[in-house]
């Protein structure tokens, strides 16, 4: 009797500990997550819903207005020609910079040698900061810089780069080509190396040419990562602000030629103190970059 | 066969030439940069033709930046600052990597979730509420701001996780068999062993620290406050093309960690980008 009743308060204080002390254990894994899950609560979710209840309010008092600050940025004309500004440069970023990325890319795989030294080389301009090479392309785009040297020894008239709006944005498409190409490369080469060589090593037996192999096995395994860096290049350029900002000021001249989304939300945000508007703005901005994310993901079939 | 041994090399030839000539092509900016800021005449007009070698060698735009005391404490904001985020956003990722591949808690995979999805979600959302805390906690014009927010960093936690993922189970058995706890195991068993991805997160910490300028451009008006970035952004829209030289000096200079930090650790960081894009983040 007493025996079994022994055995019963020893189960029942095993099973009355043994539950505390898993949760003691499981408790520790929070005290590692602690830093992770502050910074994600502090700067993240707060913000993200603070941001959210700001869309909706007006003036320094936040006085609730509903849908009056979208509506608002969705008539404004001034918005617009900043989405356009910022699609038509990412455009022409993305339609120059992935295809001459993939075709270095695959030159630089194809090397026995040196295929790291160009890779470090490629990458440089990517690795340092957009300010810095931003004010090195204000001289490049300079009327008496480089690249009105090369326009003239072609037998052209000199640009004054910065001071006509197609021109300015084509200024600064060729600075975001220039500072992105390295991401590109990179990415590419990591993909290419992913290729099985098998596929390779079998078509050699079948007697393909190198351009055949490029052509039929590493161009149709490549599409995945080229779909990746549409979406990346996607999410970045829609960002853009520091490129844009650096060749046109807060404004974006020449006349708002370079005043992308971000800059939008900078200015009217921090210029004008509309903290609903920008807002708004920014949560716009979101749904382009969802909008963008999940249509790329969908048109290409491709799973992130 | 030799006949083909022998094709392969005259092209690996042309292509090493292709590369080369396109390499010069990305590299010539910075080439042109550092030939302007040492030619003489830069400051009056920009050399023209452009040229590699400057005509005539001159110092003194570096002299004159290397005595300027703002762009010295520039310098020394932008490290400061950038030490701080490393150390806090390394801790966090270490920690925060560790407990998601060896945790068993409730919550992980949601958790995981939502560390995945902050990294879709675009800065600019969250940019003025994030200004109004800073200045409702009177931070605004100091370190914190551009400190603090470096506790999350989620592209540095997935690849701590994913680099703890591949260390043996069985390290963590036996420490415990010797009493330690998770924290002991983790400090005096598994951080010794995080050397190649601690140097990865923290090369990205500090690149990211000491590239940023849009949340340093909100938060720091103070003159003697600026990071680099801030200084050069501010000089060369005060100058425009007129101080060709010296801007061309000070990009140079504002380039110089960053590069070298670069040309050290390549390999980490051109593995680390790869990762993060395979990643689709």
């Amino acid at each position: 009797m007493s025996l079994v009743n022994a055995e019963r308060q020893r189960a029942l204080v095993r099973s009355e500990r043994q539950p505390a002390s898993r949760l003691e254990s499981r408790a520790v894994w929070y005290v590692f997550l602690i830093p992770s899950l502050l910074g994600i609560l502090l700067f993240t979710v707060y913000p993200l819903i603070e941001s959210l209840r700001l869309s909706f309010t007006k003036g320094v008092e936040e006085r609730y207005v509903g849908g009056a600050n979208y509506a608002e940025v969705l008539a404004s004309e001034t918005f617009w020609y900043a989405v356009y500004n910022t699609v038509y440069i990412t455009t022409f970023q993305l339609l120059i910079a992935i295809p001459i990325g993939f075709l270095i890319a695959c030159l630089i795989n194809g090397l026995r040698r040196g295929s790291n030294f160009f890779k470090v080389l490629f990458y440089i301009p990517n690795a340092t900061s957009m300010i810095a090479a931003a004010t090195v392309f204000l001289a490049i785009l300079h009327p008496d810089g480089p690249l009105n040297y090369i326009v003239q020894l072609l037998g052209f008239e000199k640009i004054v780069w910065l001071s006509q709006p197609v021109s300015a944005k084509w200024g600064a498409v060729v600075l975001s080509v220039w500072h992105w190409l390295g991401f590109v490369i990179i990415i590419n080469l990591a993909n290419l190396q992913a290729i099985p060589i098998e596929y390779y090593e079998a078509s050699s037996i079948d007697g393909a040419t190198r351009l055949q192999q490029w052509w039929w096995i590493t161009v149709p395994n490549m599409l995945g990562s080229l779909t990746l860096l549409l979406v990346l290049g996607w999410i970045g350029g829609l960002q853009r602000f520091a490129d844009a900002f650096m060749l046109g000021g807060l404004q974006g001249s020449p006349a708002r030629s370079l005043h992308t989304v971000v800059g939008f939300i900078f200015e009217r945000g921090f210029g004008g103190n509309e903290y609903g508007i920008a807002s708004a703005a920014s949560y716009i901005l979101f749904f382009f970059i969802l909008l963008f994310t999940y249509l790329n993901t969908k048109l290409l079939k491709m799973k992130i | 066969m030799h006949d083909r041994k022998h094709k392969w090399k005259t092209m690996d030839a042309a292509t090493t030439i292709l590369l080369a000539a396109v390499g010069l092509i990305m590299i010539y900016p910075f080439i042109w940069m550092i030939s302007v800021s040492l030619e003489q005449t830069a400051n009056l007009a920009l050399p023209f033709p452009p040229r590699l070698i400057p005509e005539q060698f001159a110092w003194f735009n570096y002299k004159l930046v290397f005595e300027n005391n703002a762009l010295f404490l520039a310098y020394w904001n932008s490290a400061v600052v950038a030490f701080f985020s490393v150390m806090l956003g390394v801790a966090s990722a270490l920690l925060g990597g560790y407990a998601f591949s060896r945790g068993s808690f409730k919550g992980k995979r949601l958790l995981y979730f939502i560390v995945l999805a902050t990294m879709m979600i675009p800065f600019e959302t969250r940019l003025i509420p994030m200004f109004t805390m800073f200045n409702d906690l009177g931070m605004i014009n100091t370190k914190y701001p551009l400190i603090l927010p470096s506790l999350i960093n989620a592209l540095g936690l997935v690849l701590a996780k994913q680099f703890f993922d591949q260390l043996p189970e069985g390290l963590r058995e036996s420490a415990k068999i010797d009493g330690a706890g998770e924290f002991k195991t983790f400090f005096y068993i598994f951080v010794p062993l995080t050397g190649p991805i601690t140097a990865t997160v923290a090369i990205l910490a500090f690149q990211d620290s000491w590239n940023s300028f849009i949340w340093p451009l909100v938060v720091i008006n103070d003159q003697d406050l600026r990071t680099v970035p801030l200084f050069l952004s501010n000089f060369s829209a005060e100058n425009g093309g007129r101080l060709a030289g010296i801007t061309m000096a000070l990009a140079a200079m504002s380039i110089l960690p960053i590069l070298l930090v670069f040309l050290f650790f390549q390999k980490y960081i051109i593995r680390s980008v790869a990762l993060s894009g395979l990643k689709g983040e």
